[in-house]
């Protein structure tokens, strides 16, 4: 008879040749390979301490006939640590996914369980078809005070584990970023870059359920960023950039009355207008570049503070 | 019953419907302040699960987006007018059981339950302009006699507190369904198109 046999990591191993006599003439082969004698009790295959490498299909024949008495699949594994589940509402009202994902793999097949319980109401968490450790739930109810409790329970054939989570409906709605970032210079404004975006197209219902922006932008050269928070609209025009240098931008959304902001958008980069070259004489080239290059490194007058409350994509 | 839907009766709507928002977001920040408050001061612990609470209207609600505008008015009415009644027994109750020694907190359930006046009142505008306006306010259900141990009375307000705080986003939320166009609008009908 051939099954698969699980066994952990580190242990040992005792395989029977069928019905064989312990006494009996008997070959093991592990993917076709003769086994040494020295892992033989008379009829008996012994593995010591097994690894991941010694998975693989062991098979015993009858001395003296080669006729197969037994074979097995050896699959050494571990058993699923606690599984880490995470669960977010990226498109509220909607609905919200949870997904999740073993800490160590286990090197055999997992199966997983969950169950979503809203007050006494059990909820149908449907698997999508990719990514594959992920369910979504859509909401029955909405402004309802009373948490949801998510249980996951993964199972495979060396042991179990589980975990869960308890939340508000409220707590886990964090949007995509924002797409379609675009930052542009504004024509005969050295100090201006105009940014436009749109509301990231999982956010099914913007009116009813309006966002607010956080920008970031900061020139290449420096460090800090210098942040501005948006109520409404999905535009902005920085003022107080530096002349001629450029500038990295990013966009982050939040609703406006719920739940943590999104990761940052994609970054876009940018470089204020700045003034052609006029083709002058040699002389006044020369006065030119000297009175230039003392004047286009201006800091801006005003350094707006960001708002301390805002963790952004935490 | 059609509502009214002069161009001025629909430009009345939208003003009074964002500043309904607005108050909303403001009565939800205070609220929430006022439930840590609230939590501190009465000893309780702020996970604390509370089952519906009698007389308490739950926030919680089935397909809201196919709520028309005259059932999310009529049902922001009669929640706030619940909570007017609740608060001010609360607010009794922490004076007899504090009086004094306590008036911080009692200075912001005070202040929230203006609020939570003044928003019920603008819902009664909001009603005006259908034209049956809002229902009276005859027979309706005071709160329950206050027969609770004192534990229970802390427990229950953490609940009124909780629900509240959930109306408030609610409210902005049908608020702006209802401050929607009426045309093309892909959600539940707002105001104007009510039966």
């Amino acid at each position: 008879d051939s099954h698969i046999q699980y066994e952990r990591v580190g242990a040992d191993v005792t395989m029977k040749c069928g019905s064989m006599d312990w006494d009996a003439a008997v070959t093991w082969t592990a993917n076709g390979t003769d086994i040494d004698e020295s892992h033989l009790n008379g009829s008996y295959l012994i593995l010591k301490n097994v690894d991941l490498t010694q998975s693989g299909q062991y098979s015993c024949y009858e001395g003296s006939s080669w006729h197969l008495k037994y074979q097995t699949y050896l699959r050494v594994g571990t058993p699923p640590k606690e599984p880490v589940l995470m669960c977010r509402s990226n498109n509220y009202p909607k609905g919200f996914y949870c997904s999740w994902h073993l800490p160590t793999p286990t090197y055999i097949p997992n199966s997983f369980n969950i169950s979503v319980i809203h007050g006494t109401r059990e909820m149908v968490c449907e698997k999508d078809a990719f990514p594959k450790n992920r369910c979504h739930i859509r909401y029955l109810q909405l402004f309802s005070t009373v948490k949801y409790k998510v249980t996951l329970t993964v199972t495979n054939a060396l042991g179990k584990n589980s975990t869960t989570l308890t939340f508000d409906e409220v707590a886990i709605v964090k949007p995509d970023p924002p797409e379609s970032v675009v930052a542009k210079p504004v024509p005969n404004n050295p100090r201006r870059l105009e940014v436009s975006w749109q509301n990231p197209s999982s956010w099914p219902d913007p009116e009813s359920f309006p966002l607010k922006f956080f920008l970031r932008y900061r020139p290449l050269i420096l460090d800090q960023w210098q942040h501005v928070e948006l109520s409404d609209g999905t535009s902005h025009t920085i003022t107080d950039a530096y002349a001629g240098k450029e500038y990295i931008i990013q966009v982050a959304a939040k609703d406006n009355d719920i739940g943590t902001w999104s990761d940052w958008s994609v970054a876009v980069h940018a470089t204020p207008w700045t003034e052609e070259p006029k083709h002058l004489t040699t002389e006044a080239q020369v006065t030119e570049t000297t009175s230039a290059s003392t004047s286009s490194f201006m800091p801006p007058p005003t350094t707006k503070i960001c708002d301390k409350g805002a963790v952004v994509g935490s | 019953m059609a509502a009214s839907d002069s161009p001025s009766a629909a430009l009345r709507r939208r003003d009074l419907c964002s500043r309904g928002i607005r108050l909303a977001g403001k009565m939800r920040s205070d609220v929430v302040d006022l439930l840590d408050t609230y939590v501190e001061r009465q000893g309780l612990d702020a996970s604390a699960s509370v089952v519906a609470v009698e007389g308490v209207p739950a926030a919680a609600v089935e397909r809201w987006d196919e709520q028309t505008g005259t059932q999310r008015l009529l049902e922001n009415l009669a929640a706030y007018r619940a909570f007017r009644a609740l608060l001010a027994q609360m607010l009794e109750e922490q004076r007899e059981q504090l009086g004094e020694a306590d008036a911080a907190l009692g200075r912001a359930l005070a202040a929230v339950l203006l609020q939570v006046s003044a928003f019920a009142y603008h819902l009664e505008e909001l009603l005006r302009l259908e034209s049956h306006g809002p229902p009276s306010e005859e027979g309706a259900s005071p709160p329950p006699p206050s027969h609770l141990s004192l534990f229970e009375k802390k427990l229950r307000g953490l609940g009124v507190l909780r629900e509240l705080a959930q109306w408030a986003v609610r409210s902005a939320r049908d608020l702006r369904q209802i401050a929607k166009p009426s045309l093309g609008s892909s959600s539940a009908p707002s105001l104007a198109e009510s039966p």
